[in-house]
This record gives C-alpha cells, structure tokens and sequence, in this order.
C-alpha cells in the first residue's frame, strides 16, 4: 500500500506503516502532472504546490498529513481539500513531539546537499548516523527544504543548517526556539518560500544576526542566486 | 590589455584602451572582455564577475568613506549594497520588481520627446513597482490630463521612490547607473543623491582584477 505523509509526522504513526511504502510528498518525486493551477491560488507556496501535484499524480491510500504548527495554516487546508474533495483518506496529525533527537547532520561536515538529502529521507530511511561536527562553519543556512535545491551548491562544505530543517531532523517540527535558533558569529543565509509566512521569521532574523533574507517562489533566479554568491563573498566565506 | 566591460541589458560599457558606451545589441561579437559582469557576460568573458560584487569593490575604490550606501540603477533592476565601518552589511538586488524600470524612463523619454533634465520633480508619483505597469499608467494619464510631461514626471519620481524604498529608506545614497544623468531622477529621491556614473561596476572589475580574482 502506498502511504505518503506531510510534514514531519509523530514517529509513533510512521511506524505503524513502516511496512507500507512510505511516500514523502514534500519532495521532489520527479515530474508530475501540475494540477494546482486549476485548485490553488497563485499565491501559493511552491511546497504547497507540490504537495497537491505530489498527491493526485501518487494517489497514495493514506495520507499521515501534520496538520499543526510543524507544517502550516497552508498545509491544514490543503489536508481539508484533499480529504473533503478529493476524497482521499487523510489522518491528521499533530507533532508536539519535544523528545529531540539531535542535529548531528545540521552540525556535520557533510555539503548541504547531501545534508537535505540524509534529513529529509531519514523518515522512510531512518537511520542513526555517527557524523564529525563542524566546529567552525564558514555559512549557515536557514530555510525549509527547498523547492529548487540547485541553491545547496552555492554553499561551502559544512555549512550549519539551522530553522525549519533543524527542527525536523531533532524531530520537534514545531519547536519554535530551535527554529529561531542561529549562530551570530557565522554567516547566515535565511530563506523561505515566496508565500510562506515563515518569511517573517526569515527576515526578522536576518535582520537582528546581520543575515542575508531572500526568498525565492519556486526556481532559484539569477538575482537570489547573485545575491547568495555575493553575501557570501564579501562576508569572507569560501564558495 | 585587459578589456573590462559591464555588459547592461540595454547599454554596455567597456574599457578596453579607450573608454566606450554601446548599445549592448551593437557590441561586436567577436568582443571578449577578460573581466565582465552583467548580461550575457559569461559567454562573453574569460572572467565572469558577478554583478553585486563588482558594484560593491567599485563602491570601495570609489567611495571615500566607511559608511556608505551605493545603489545601481540599471535597465531592468535595482541592486545596492550597504557598508558600516567599512565591513559589508547588506545587499540586494530587485530584478523582480523593479522590471523594466530604467529602461522604459527611456523609451517614454524617446517616444515623447521629453528631456527629463527639463522637468521639475512633482509633489507625488505614481506607486510603480514594475516599469510595464507604470507604463500603463502613464498612458491612462494622458488620456485623462493631455500633459505628457507631468505624466512622464510622475512615473520617474514613482521609480524614485521605489528605489528609496527598497533600499530602506537612507538618508544618503550613492548612486550608479545610467539614471546618474537624470536630473528629474536624482531630484525626485528623497534624500541626499550623489550620483557616481555609469562605470562603477566596470572600476570594481578593475579593483578585482588588481587583487587578484575573486
């Protein structure tokens, strides 16, 4: 049976269809039919999107959909229309977990890429990892997962992940003091998607740790991707 | 001799022995400059630089302070960068919004017949984000008043004030671009303007290359 999930569900729930194939709808699966012109508004996120896109072209049976503050208000009521009109069956979720069980691939001194990547499969792939921290990072990066990943190769090896992504590897996904949580001596990117509102969060932060906040609505363009290189250049960071 | 060009979506400046301003549609193909940045450039270069970081070395070969901040006015965008005892703070860089922006004060300029330097700034503009969208004003405009040079005044200082905007709303600005010989521009920011030209980004190219490329 296929089960796709929404967010970072409780772990409890993972594991009673740890024997089904898991799908993460949030990600990249490839392309599929994009039907979200037609349901969504313009106005929103690319996550969202995806998610919707992700959820009509898999028609998984199940869908574990977190529903509360890990995910989004955007996410409740894409759970709402896909359960109420197009009949799939949801099961909401509510992760409040604050059993945290480390950022060792946030802190490692992997490249972000393979960073996200070892995150973000660690639900269906789930795994203890024994990674060497970086103790002296020339970046940080904070940002929920990014639709467009090509921006994890502006960045040096062992850049520190912090926001959203910190939290969803500790699996707390609606620990709001880990997600505000930056180091002020390292300099630190802050991205949301276009729509989101953790773009509050992101420009608010950037503000107060001297940051740079961008924001990108789905493919990263050449003034975001300028603007990464640039920071990161004049800030003393190594590419 | 090294060739360092800013390539402009509409216009390019280079200095290759002598110093030139062309239509970026008139540059010979067969001009390959050794450090370039904007449009195009890393095809046209053997050195791509890009375009936030030469604007901000040019800044600090240009800018006798340690505090500053240089905005870029180009055809299509905005881009700044801010500096506080002499260590780089912010950038950005506006090719969303500020589309078009430039490049359509020019062609209304060309199409009216209008001399910007003739026109005294007005009290109030319109609120213009995108160049295509005041442009569509501007025509509502005239349609309404027949006054095409106050219509025309009010989308530059609408563009003015966008640019104030965006970058926060400073008290003092230096600026780079082709908009540096727009009086009617430059009078209707309000704050202190000092306008730089248009080779800043091309000097830092300079700068960077005599420090070695970055």
């Amino acid at each position: 049976m296929k089960v796709g999930f929404v967010g970072h569900p409780p772990n409890d729930i993972i594991e009673k269809y740890r024997s089904e194939e898991l799908i993460d709808l949030d990600n990249d699966l490839g392309q599929v039919e994009e039907k979200s012109d037609l349901y969504l508004p313009k106005i929103s996120c690319s996550v969202i999107k995806r998610v919707f896109n992700n959820s009509l072209a898999f028609r998984p049976q199940k869908i574990i959909f977190d529903v509360g503050e890990g995910k989004c208000d955007s996410g409740r009521f894409l759970s709402w229309i896909l359960k109420d009109l197009f009949n799939i069956d949801i099961i909401e979720t509510r992760n409040q977990n604050r059993k945290g069980s480390g950022t060792i691939i946030c802190d490692s001194r992997l490249p972000l890429r393979e960073k996200f990547d070892l995150i973000l499969n660690n639900i269906i792939d789930n795994k203890d990892y024994e990674l060497e921290r970086e103790p002296h990072p020339s970046a940080g990066f904070w940002s929920v997962p990014c639709w467009d990943t090509r921006i994890f190769d502006l960045f040096p090896e062992g850049t520190r992940i912090f926001g959203w992504t910190r939290c969803f590897e500790n699996g707390t996904p609606d620990d709001l003091e880990i997600e505000c949580y930056v180091e002020k001596d390292i300099p630190t990117v802050f991205y949301a998607q276009t729509f989101c509102s953790k773009n509050l969060l992101a420009k608010n932060l950037a503000r107060v740790y001297r940051g740079l906040y961008v924001d990108c609505d789905g493919r990263l363009t050449t003034s975001v991707k300028a603007q990464i290189e640039a920071f990161l250049y004049l800030r003393g960071t190594s590419g | 001799m090294t060739v360092f060009a800013d390539f402009g979506s509409t216009w390019s400046k280079i200095i290759d022995g002598s110093v030139k301003i062309v239509k970026t549609k008139e540059v010979p193909g067969e001009i390959i400059a050794d450090f370039a940045c904007g449009h195009n450039a890393e095809k046209r270069s053997k050195r791509y630089v890009n375009e936030l970081i030469a604007l901000s070395e040019g800044g600090l070969r240009l800018i006798n302070e340690k505090d500053f901040l240089l905005v870029d006015v180009g055809s299509r965008d905005i881009k700044y960068v801010l500096y506080r005892d002499g260590r780089f703070v912010e950038t950005g860089w506006n090719q969303e919004c500020g589309a078009s922006q430039g490049f359509a004060i020019e062609l209304l300029e060309m199409y009216y017949n209008i001399d910007c330097n003739r026109l005294e700034p007005p009290e109030n503009g319109y609120p213009v984000t995108c160049g295509l969208i005041g442009i569509s004003r501007i025509f509502d405009e005239i349609i309404k008043t027949g006054d095409e040079e106050n219509a025309l005044a009010k989308f530059v200082k609408g563009i003015a004030m966008n640019v104030y905007h965006f970058t926060g709303k400073p008290e003092k600005m230096y600026l780079s671009g082709g908009l540096c010989e727009n009086r009617l521009f430059i009078e209707s920011i309000p704050c202190e303007v000092v306008p730089l030209g248009r080779f800043v980004l091309v000097e830092g190219l300079k700068e960077i290359y005599k420090k070695g490329f970055c």
